[in-house]
């Protein structure tokens, strides 16, 4: 019987780099396989929404680079969840494209598996029809139409996609959407360890130095999942885990700290202690996989709800500080006027110095900068609509009328030529469901393919 | 004396989004002692944070101490979803201040201070 499954983690968050001296120390504990996480809903619904991977694709290439030769150098699996960001199909055939380069430079041969975590439109409303799908969050029913207006759709996957393509012996996993520990947990759980502990270990991986001190994403983790615990260990001979850091990371980006949901169950920490094993290690016992009666995985998706344009301005006037909201007011009034053919726009004063940041949170509701930013901020039906209200609002701004003004010649400084500033489309997250499956596998087709250069 | 905020007692005072829906407060000390002392408080619950927000009580969805890791959990709704039209922090990492003003009923002792440490034993 295998002791234990030895698992490195590069980084948290695939083409933000990371440290490779640390890495080839985690290579020399000899693990049996390389994680890692590519993908996040944390950047916000652009990502989902268009699918465009969140970096360039050469800060990926780079990171994929010393993981795949290091992976096939020792012979063992690499497995990569969600690549690349939101884990589309466009996403993830640019993924397999990046393994085949480094592949084709390297000369190298292996099997690899490719596993899609895109839903089809048709299918999903067809069960959507059948049964309604629990919302995690968006308002209202969701619709056939509001599905028609979504990006691209994904599920995140559990641990038994990528169980099904370990055990077709595929050497380089690269997944779509897939939930993080997952990608860290397959392995262990195939061999026959504790789900709740390879999930909980898993947890901690995808994260990679986020769970040691000093903190950080940027450096590389080993997890050993043995029977009866897991123990991580950072790479960087400097950096420790503690048992505070390690509890203290089941808080980080997740609303209960005992209670974590899944893909098919539920991963209970209530009764888990954290040990000290020695300086830099933590012992971790008690996390315990509960399954649910039905197998649900999480949908995602973002809808298309117009496009922005901004512009973005400083204010340096005490006087026109002084009255700001009544000034705003008026613009927004001059702007509805002059738009009020159209419909659909969104006016939007984000004034930095008093409540951008915290909106309706902020306690601090009076102005006290000498300066202010103001983002004039449009989302409207069209690019073109947007820019143009945009526009209209600075020009209405920059030669608006107040009690008491000295300063006749223009109310705002601009940073930088051009004013107006096209963002591109807006998206809104519409899709955040729990769909129920009959397999875990059966919307995570997968393919294998033997590389061979 | 004058009363502590929570800010003179904890280590990290923190938000993120716990997904796009939600957002997640997590206050962590490197004492136990002034961890405790805060946990007797009662300092932290549903109403206090709903009142530093602004927010209506039903819309804490977590509030409660975590001694395996030291520190309180809190989660809310987010007031809008990450990146939505009307959305100011996508991340949701700048939405602690409030917490980090929330005042204690008495000042604390620093006499009673135990800090932790690495070699410190399973909690």
């Amino acid at each position: 019987m295998m002791q234990e499954i030895v698992g490195l983690a590069p980084s948290g968050s695939m083409g933000s780099g990371y440290n490779l001296k640390a890495f080839e120390r985690g290579l020399a504990a000899d693990p049996h396989f390389i994680g890692q996480d590519a993908g996040t809903t944390d950047t916000g619904p652009y990502y989902h929404g268009t699918g465009l991977p969140f970096l360039p694709l050469a800060t990926y290439r780079h990171d994929l680079s010393f993981m795949l030769r290091a992976a096939r150098a020792r012979r063992i699996p690499l497995l990569i969840g969600s690549a690349l960001t939101s884990g589309c199909n466009a996403s993830l055939a640019q993924a397999v494209e990046l393994v085949h380069e480094l592949a084709r430079e390297d000369g190298m041969k292996f099997r690899m598996a490719v596993i899609s975590a895109e839903v089809d439109k048709t299918d999903l409303k067809r069960r959507m029809a059948e049964a309604p799908l629990q919302s995690l969050g968006p308002d209202g029913a969701l619709t056939p139409g509001t599905i028609d207006q979504c990006g691209p759709i994904v599920a995140q996957m559990g641990t038994e996609p990528f169980i099904r393509a370990l055990d077709a012996g595929a050497d380089v996993i690269i997944a779509g959407r897939a939930c993080d520990d997952a990608i860290f947990a397959a392995l262990p759980i195939l061999r026959g360890f504790d789900k709740g502990l390879s999930l909980h270990c898993g947890k901690i991986l995808e994260c990679a130095g986020l769970s040691a001190i000093p903190y950080d994403l940027a450096e590389p983790l080993l997890g050993r999942v043995r029977h009866d615990h897991f123990e991580v260990e950072p790479c960087h001979t400097d950096h420790r885990c503690t048992t505070v850091s390690v509890a203290g990371h089941s808080l980080y980006e997740r609303g209960d700290p005992c209670l974590q949901p899944g893909p098919g169950g539920i991963n209970d920490l209530s009764d888990a202690t954290f040990t000290q094993f020695d300086d830099r290690r933590v012992k971790v016992t008690g996390s315990r996989f509960v399954p649910d009666a039905v197998y649900r995985i999480k949908l995602e998706g973002a809808q298309r709800v117009g496009f922005r344009s901004i512009v973005m301005v400083g204010i340096r006037d005490p006087i026109m500080i002084s009255q700001l909201d009544a000034i705003l007011a008026e613009a927004r009034t001059r702007s509805e006027d002059r738009f009020s053919a159209s419909t659909g726009i969104h006016l939007n004063y984000r004034v930095y110095g008093r409540d951008a940041v915290m909106g309706a949170l902020e306690p601090d509701r009076h102005l006290t900068s000498h300066e202010v930013g103001l983002m004039i901020d449009v989302v409207a039906p069209q690019q073109e609509l947007a820019t143009a209200v945009a526009m209209f609002v600075r020009g209405t701004l920059q030669h608006a009328s107040y009690p008491g003004i000295v300063t006749t010649a223009g109310n705002m400084a601009y940073p930088f030529s051009p004013f107006g500033v096209p963002v591109g489309p807006a998206y809104r997250f519409a899709v955040y469901h729990l769909m129920p499956l009959t397999d875990p596998c059966e919307i995570f087709p997968m393919s294998i393919e033997e590389v061979n250069y | 004396m004058g009363k502590d905020t929570l800010s003179t007692l904890a280590k990290v005072i923190r938000s993120k989004n716990a997904g796009p829906f939600e957002l997640t407060f997590d206050i962590m000390f490197d004492d136990v002692a002034k961890y405790e002392h805060v946990k007797r408080s009662g300092l932290i619950s549903a109403a206090r944070i709903a009142e530093a927000y602004r927010i209506r009580v039903d819309d804490v969805l977590v509030c409660r101490p975590y001694d395996a890791a030291v520190a309180f959990k809190i989660t809310i709704k987010r007031p809008v979803g990450s990146g939505d039209i009307e959305d100011r922090d996508v991340y949701g990492c700048q939405q602690h201040v409030p917490l980090t003003r929330l005042e204690l009923p008495g000042p604390y002792s620093f006499r009673a201070s135990s800090p932790l440490t690495a070699a410190k034993g399973s909690t």
